[in-house]
């Protein structure tokens, strides 16, 4: 229910959903960095276009990341800024891409979900 | 008594930048918490607001710059690669000079690259996303959020698991820098 004393929730809305997207692709990253090769190499952000040095794929994984978190953030914030959402409803989605992104670093996780691939190195 | 400039980097990217993150989230947490309606009167809602805004600004602003400093300067020394010669399958003298390897050298400390290292380096890049949408809302709304209490709630979740996020980071990091200093 829209509270008419403040301004609309949308915006704060997309910035918790892109916080979550955020988490969600570094998770993703990741994953695919330990399931193919040429992902791996392709991440190395520090190597292939002068982002650090000697970070490995742990640069691109951080850095797309970045701009899946701030990208996302900018193309919801501009789709809802004007908009009271049911915020229990985007917090909700936005809880899930964070606990979804916690549980694709952590270790055991992502080394099952390489397992499954048979192409994986 | 002297620090080579690693140790200076690693200590002002854990403890300083750390401790820095563990008082704005305390701060930020009780801000946020006390921040209703039914706890304090409008006058004491101004009050806060202020020292609620910089203490989550901080907070994000300093899960950035450790994140950043641990990604891009202390990491790199910690995963450095051996040059040949160095034997990568005994813990000796010359392999300490490269954590990473020397951890992975034997059974006994090998997890902690496995498990802490590989999970820090990568949780906790989650701190700042969360720790910014918070900072966000806390600017966005300022004192009128002592009238949206869901995102107040919701502020309260991201700012602890941004915390949590953190603070895996920071407990590994200094196991690991125990059992493998970068120096």
């Amino acid at each position: 229910m829209q509270d008419l004393q403040t301004k609309p929730n949308g915006p704060v809305a997309a910035a918790f959903v892109a916080a979550g997207v955020g988490a969600l692709v570094l998770g993703i990253f990741v994953v695919l960095n330990e399931v193919s090769t040429d992902i791996s190499n392709f991440l190395k952000f520090d190597a292939n276009y002068g982002l650090g040095s000697g970070v490995g794929p742990l640069s691109g994984k951080a850095i797309l990341a970045t701009i899946a978190f701030f990208g996302s953030w900018l193309g919801l914030g501009l789709w809802v800024r004007a908009k009271e959402v049911n915020f229990g409803r985007w917090f909700a989605v936005s809880l899930v891409l964070v606990l979804a992104g916690f549980a694709l670093t952590f270790p055991p996780i992502f080394e099952f979900i390489v397992e499954l691939f048979p192409a994986a190195e | 008594m002297e620090f080579t400039d690693r140790e200076l980097w690693t200590v002002l990217h854990g403890l300083g930048l750390g401790t820095l993150f563990l008082l704005a989230f305390g701060g930020g947490l009780a801000g946020l918490y006390s921040l209703s309606s039914r706890l304090v009167t409008p006058e004491g809602v101004a009050e806060r607001t202020p020292r609620l805004l910089i203490g989550s600004w901080a907070m994000a602003i300093v899960a950035w710059l450790t994140v950043i400093s641990g990604t891009f300067i202390a990491y790199p020394w910690y995963r450095a690669t051996p040059p040949e010669g160095i034997d990568r399958t005994v813990q000796s003298p010359e392999l300490l000079d490269y954590p990473r390897y020397w951890l992975l050298a034997s059974d006994r400390t090998a997890e902690w690259h496995r498990l802490g290292m590989e999970w820090k380096e990568h949780v906790a890049w989650i701190a700042p996303f969360l720790a910014t949408a918070v900072a966000f809302a806390v600017l966005y709304y300022g004192a009128q959020l002592v009238r949206r209490g869901e995102i107040r709630r919701a502020a309260i979740i991201f700012f602890t698991l941004a915390f949590v996020a953190a603070g895996v980071a920071g407990l590994f990091g200094a196991f690991i820098t125990k059992a493998a200093p970068v120096a």
